[in-house]
């Protein structure tokens, strides 16, 4: 098949593939083709819809990659507002909510997580077997018990309502976080109760500093709901007050039939700018984000 | 664990706490009658009268013009308008998740009628309502069902009572074609077209997946579709017509356009980007695809009534559902008076007459329709020549699956002309789904 | 075998802890309340009595203030919903119209959705309050005990301060544990309640009234009720979502160790480039790249074109495969499940591509090298090294992903909505299609039917098989408890 398999992330074979550097040279580049073949089937959707998105045509016209004339005039019109679109609008407002999820929603992780992985209490056990069971549940279905319950808050088409469904059940999903706190060392902890320090005082001065990397794991996941997420905002921000909408919300509805036509490359245009930053911060983050999720994936 | 049962508690009391204020809120909407004696629930004449209205996407600019110009009617009252986007296409989806936070007045397409009067979410304006509109509009409710087309109020109304405003026409299917490419007379029949299509090259497009649709030549043979008052539909497609055809014949009839090289079926949704794609030279669409049609077909964009289709070796002419825009009022409006005004304003024949100039939605207003403007309009013309043939769109929420996945057997083939018995089986299948009870 | 009996040792534990913890519950406030003064046993009827005895005056009052809260609450609140919950509300909207105020006049009518709603917020307080009451005796009953030992009585600032210490769990748990219960527990009770009603579109409030008609609606799904195919629907949509589960858990695991295998190998130049260049696709929403994605597969998109060009449409018409003058991948059962998976490959394995990164940083790699030396191939040492390795590493992640495939709403609902009609007419009559998910089905019903009668009892369903596979799940992949490893 391939020859990258024989080299699976090893050191062991380097001695015996020193025996001819012509080879090897010839190896690596037959690997890299094939990592490089690999990659190019995963990126040709996003050229192909960066591509779309500088079309001089305006509707849906999906026989061709490449548009037949181009142009950047969608971004010019997809950054200034009209009655359907009003994309920095949109984005601020996800900006806004997705920042607020993200606080909230990894303190509640952390929260939990610390709690269930480092305290001892007697209900622990029968708290986390409950957990399991509610993670069960479809949460698809619940939608409209949520809905009237923030409605009886008076929470419905409001911002606050929707940065409570994105965050206020983050508790659920402490199972990563509890792997990556049950990977520290407790010494540290004795040490520090030896040394006079309460409980708060560990949590903040001995475990937080060591969790970096499972907090921008959590961080960067919370952060990434809002701007994938349009069946809970749709319900949410039901008056039709097209300012109030999310990025998912307001480019979901550029599909409709009778406005596709007009507003298609404006539509990739949104998912071009909206990938932008959330690329670069997985860029940055990604170091981070990869020790976060192995570490709590150790524990699962 | 008891503290923390405790605080738990403690941060639910005060939630729920909100919970009664939150509550005395939704109890005041559901109940007005309490406050309907106070002093803070005026006539005519007060506090402002608040009001939440909701048009499509391609309506917004054009409503705001409107509402200003039903504020300057009543001079004497101030108002609170606000205006939502929802689509007419979907509004029943958003209306019946939360008919108590839906606007006051919404715009929607007929089909979604018989589901909002269901869930009680439309105000029956020939009620006590009607005086509102001679006291403050100087017409009666009778004039503005004769002001409209007939099948427009016929659209509009359920059981004999009218529930909405029509508000526009035009919402059924016709023939865009290239006439470059197919003459008038080739249109005229599918034999015709099919023939002219596959000289050229060229293929007709028709969505047969989707009731919607493929109704059309069912409708056309004479069967019916109908709904009981239980809301389960009536149909009849597996038996034989008013006209003397039977369900198979009209299957055998699709079948053949199906089969035939000339023809595409198209995806209920793709319609727009194949005419742009240049993928057809005429295809069965409506009037929101007009500006595509006239882009693709250039010269030649020309549009027309139905074609016919060889049923039991005769011509026979489709049909199709006539489909309208309408204007309802929310059966939960707190400011119900004076909603039903705002939603008469909306849809007057001045208001019609605008409409058709900004976004060329086809006038229910006969005096509108007769504009010179509008009559010249190739796609409205072919859309009110084929409505001659159109009955108004009575089904249930079954309807539509069923349906849907019977044209799709017809466009892949999978009905073979010849099976009488798998045909006669799939429509027994087809009218069993359909009229299945509701529940 | 032994991992099995641990497995359902693990659950008997469970349970039998569970049952332990309200036993010793219930034991405790018995000895409170048998060996306790008049003031714990004053404590039941006014809670801030005992504190007061021991001169805990702040706790006294707030306890206090906590129990007319409770008091007002039922009274205010409560007594509004709770009396029509037998019957869900018996007062149909009726309206008049006032000519003099403009306005459309309401009677008092009931909402069954709200009663449902608001009885069990009202249940689940009232739970909580008999908890915090039957537990406020013990603790005043032990105040008690201390007093009469002459031992030290905490002041309120110290009681303050041991929940930055000894309950620091309880600050930590409180305000998660609240919006757990309000967003996730409440919402699932009542659907669960729904599952016995008859809210359907026939029954929507706030215009009609629901009520309760007990297991009829389990009847109907299962074959015996109105709809003949129901229950034929239901079993072909688990069977679909059982294998798509499987599937998409299983290629996007063992694609994702892989590609990381494959990143991170020692010939790779550029690493970071690449992995950048597979993480970008996660960053892109979902419901752009899967729109994209199925006008890519579209009967007239551009892989159509492409595959018409070079001849492989007609090579695949030659062989019979397809019978369209296009390959039909998002519209012919079989095809479109097919291409569903790879697609879902596509989306999934950069996810776990990082997550094999990081755990394969750990792998031992003596044990490879002496494998290798021993003369095993690659594909050995892949397959009793690398691979037992991550399986013990990253099972209970696996199980978890599992049961989010088998909620995967969006992959499913952005593939084929509007795109793929299904031709099994049985299928159609339940408003299913082949493609469709339990989730999917469930949501549709609600959605464009507002059928949640069958909709909460499909969610049961997908709630009973989800708890089945963790449990055999659980019971395959976990040898023991694993918490205590590194502490």
């Amino acid at each position: 098949m391939s020859k990258w398999k024989t080299d699976i992330g090893t050191s062991a074979s380097e001695s015996a593939i020193q025996a001819g550097k012509a080879r090897q040279k010839r190896r690596i580049f037959l690997h890299n083709a094939f990592i490089a073949l690999l990659c190019v089937i995963w990126i040709i959707p996003i050229v192909w819809l960066v591509c779309t998105s500088f079309s001089a045509y305006s509707g849906m016209n999906t026989s061709t990659f490449f548009p037949e004339k181009w142009s950047a005039i969608h971004y010019v019109k997809l950054l200034t507002p009209d009655t359907v679109n009003q994309f920095p609008t949109w984005f601020w407002n996800t900006f806004v909510i997705a920042c607020w999820t993200c606080v909230i929603s990894t303190l509640f992780v952390i929260m939990v997580a610390y709690a269930m992985s480092v305290t001892r209490f007697k209900s622990r056990k029968a708290l986390m077997n409950a957990a399991v069971l509610m993670n069960l549940f479809p949460g698809m279905l619940s939608m409209i018990a949520v809905y009237f319950t923030l409605k009886t808050f008076g929470l419905t088409n409001s911002h606050i309502g929707l940065i409570l469904v994105y965050s206020a059940s983050a508790g659920l999903g402490y199972l990563v976080a509890k792997g990556f706190f049950d990977t520290v060392p407790r010494a540290l902890c004795e040490a520090a109760r030896i040394d006079g320090c309460n409980e708060a005082m560990i949590f903040w001065k001995i475990v937080m500093p060591t969790s970096k990397p499972i907090i921008v794991y959590t961080v960067i996941s919370s952060f990434l709901v809002p701007w994938m997420d349009f069946v809970y905002a749709k319900m949410l921000l039901n008056a039709g007050v097209s300012a109030n909408y999310t990025v998912a919300v307001g480019l979901y509805r550029m599909l409709e039939k009778s406005l596709i036509n007009t507003y298609f490359t404006q539509f990739c245009c949104g998912g071009v700018l909206v990938s932008i930053p959330i690329s670069i911060l997985f860029m940055i983050m990604q170091k981070f984000y990869v020790q976060g999720v192995t570490s709590g994936a150790v524990k699962g | 664990m008891k503290k923390l049962i405790a605080l738990l508690l403690a941060a639910v009391m005060v939630l729920s706490l909100a919970a009664c204020g939150g509550s005395g809120k939704t109890a005041e909407t559901q109940a007005p009658a309490a406050d309907a004696n106070a002093p803070a629930a005026p006539a005519a004449s007060g506090g402002p009268i608040s009001l939440t209205l909701w048009g499509a996407e391609e309506d917004q600019a054009l409503l705001a013009e409107l509402v200003e110009k039903f504020k300057a009617q009543y001079p004497d009252q101030t108002f609170d308008i606000q205006i939502g986007v929802e689509s007419e296409s979907t509004a029943k989806d958003t209306v019946l998740t939360d008919v108590e936070a839906a606007a006051d007045v919404f715009a929607f397409a007929n089909d979604q009628l018989n589901d909002l009067v269901a869930a009680g979410a439309l105000l029956a304006l020939d009620g006590d309502i009607a005086q509102v509109l001679p006291a403050y509009a100087g017409k009666t409710i009778d004039d503005v069902k004769a002001a409209n087309g007939e099948g427009s109020v016929a659209a509009a109304s359920k059981d004999g009572k009218l529930y909405a405003f029509p508000m526009g026409g035009g919402n059924n299917y016709f023939l865009y074609y290239d006439s470059t490419k197919i003459t008038a007379e080739q249109a005229q029949s599918w034999d015709g077209l099919l023939a002219a299509a596959e000289a050229a090259g060229s293929k007709v497009g028709m969505t047969y997946a989707s009731g919607w649709y493929n109704a059309s030549f069912f409708l056309g043979a004479g069967f019916i579709t109908d709904m009981n008052p239980d809301g389960t539909t009536v149909m009849d497609w597996n038996g034989t017509s008013a006209d003397g055809f039977t369900g198979m014949d009209v299957v055998k009839g699709m079948a053949a356009i199906a089969a035939h090289p000339g023809f595409l079926a198209i995806a209920d949704g793709d319609i727009s980007n194949q005419i742009a794609s240049k993928a057809v030279c005429a295809v069965v669409s409506g009037t929101w695809d007009a500006g595509a049609a006239e882009t693709a077909f250039g010269e030649g964009y020309a549009a027309t009534k139905l074609p016919t289709f060889t049923c039991a070796d005769k011509q026979v002419q489709m049909s199709c559902y006539s489909g309208f825009k309408l204007m309802g009022v929310n059966a939960y409006s707190k400011n119900s008076g004076w909603a039903v005004l705002l939603a008469e304003f909306l849809t007057n024949e001045a208001s019609q007459t605008a409409r058709f100039a900004s976004r060329q939605l086809a006038p229910t207003n006969l005096k509108a329709a007769a504009d010179e403007a509008v009559t010249s309009n190739v796609a409205i013309a072919a859309s009110a020549a084929q409505d001659v043939y159109g009955s108004v769109q009575n089904v249930g929420g079954k309807f539509w699956d069923p349906t849907a996945t019977f044209g799709q057997m017809i466009a892949n083939g999978d009905l073979k002309a010849d099976d009488d018995a798998a045909i006669q089986t799939a429509l027994d299948t087809l009218v069993e789904g359909v009229t299945a009870p509701v529940e | 075998m032994e991992a099995k009996t641990s497995g359902l040792s693990r659950l008997g534990s469970a349970v039998s802890g569970f049952f332990a913890v309200i036993a010793r519950f219930f034991s405790e406030f018995g000895t409170a309340m048998a060996k306790g003064d008049l003031f714990v046993k004053l404590s039941l009827l006014w809670w801030g009595a005992g504190y007061f005895r021991r001169r805990q005056y702040v706790k006294a009052i707030l306890m206090t203030l906590l129990e007319i809260a409770v008091i007002v609450f039922t009274l205010n609140f409560a007594m509004a919903y709770v009396p029509k919950f037998g019957t869900l509300g018996t007062v149909q909207a009726e309206q008049v119209f006032n000519m003099q105020t403009m306005q459309t006049e309401w009677n008092d009518y009931d909402n069954s959705f709200m009663i449902l709603l608001f009885s069990l917020f009202s249940f689940v307080i009232w739970f909580a309050a008999a908890v915090v009451c039957m537990r406020n005796v013990v603790n005043v009953y032990e105040l008690q005990m201390q007093a009469q030992r002459g031992k030290h009585i905490n002041t309120f600032v110290e009681d303050l301060r041991e929940y930055l210490d000894k309950k620091f769990h309880i600050t930590l748990l409180s305000l998660p544990v609240l919006g757990i219960v309000v967003f996730t527990l409440i919402p699932m009770l009542l659907l669960i309640l729904v599952a016995f009603t008859n809210y359907d579109q026939q029954h929507m409030p706030p215009t009609n009234l629901f009520g309760w008609v007990g297991f009829s609606n389990f009847v109907t799904l299962f074959g015996g009720g109105i709809t003949t195919t129901f229950g034929y629907a239901f079993v072909r949509i688990l069977g679909w979502t059982i294998i798509w589960s499987f599937f998409a858990t299983l290629t996007t695991y063992i694609g994702g160790i892989l590609m990381s295998l494959l990143l991170n190998s020692k010939l790779t130049r550029g690493t970071k480039i690449w992995r950048t260049m597979l993480v970008v696709t996660i960053a892109v929403p979902q419901f752009v790249s899967l729109l994209l994605m199925r006008n890519f597969f579209a009967n007239s998109g551009i892989v159509n074109t492409i595959c018409a060009n070079i001849g492989l449409t007609g090579f695949l018409r030659d062989i019979g495969l397809i019978s369209t003058s296009y390959i039909p991948f998002m519209t012919a059962p079989g095809w479109v499940h097919v291409m569903i998976i790879l697609i879902n490959i596509w989306i999934g394995i950069p996810y776990q591509m990082l997550i094999a990164t990081g755990v394969l940083m750990n792998l031992p790699t003596d044990q490879i090298e002496s494998a290798k030396i021993d003369g095993a191939n690659p594909f050995q040492v892949f397959k009793s090294i690398t691979m037992p390795y991550m399986l013990q590493v990253t099972g209970p992640a696996l199980i978890t992903d599992f049961v989010k495939n088998f909620n995967n709403f969006n992959v499913i609902y952005l593939l084929t909505q509007n795109v793929f009609v299904t031709t099994n007419q049985f299928m159609a009559n339940s408003q299913a299609k082949e493609t469709d998910l339990l989730v999917t089905w469930l949501f549709t019903l609600t959605q464009d039917y507002y059928n949640y009668k069958m909709a909460s009892v499909i969610g049961i369903m997908v709630f009973i098989v989800c708890a089945v596979f963790t449990l055999v799940g659980f019971n395959f992949m976990i040898s023991g408890d694993k918490e205590g490893t590194y502490q």
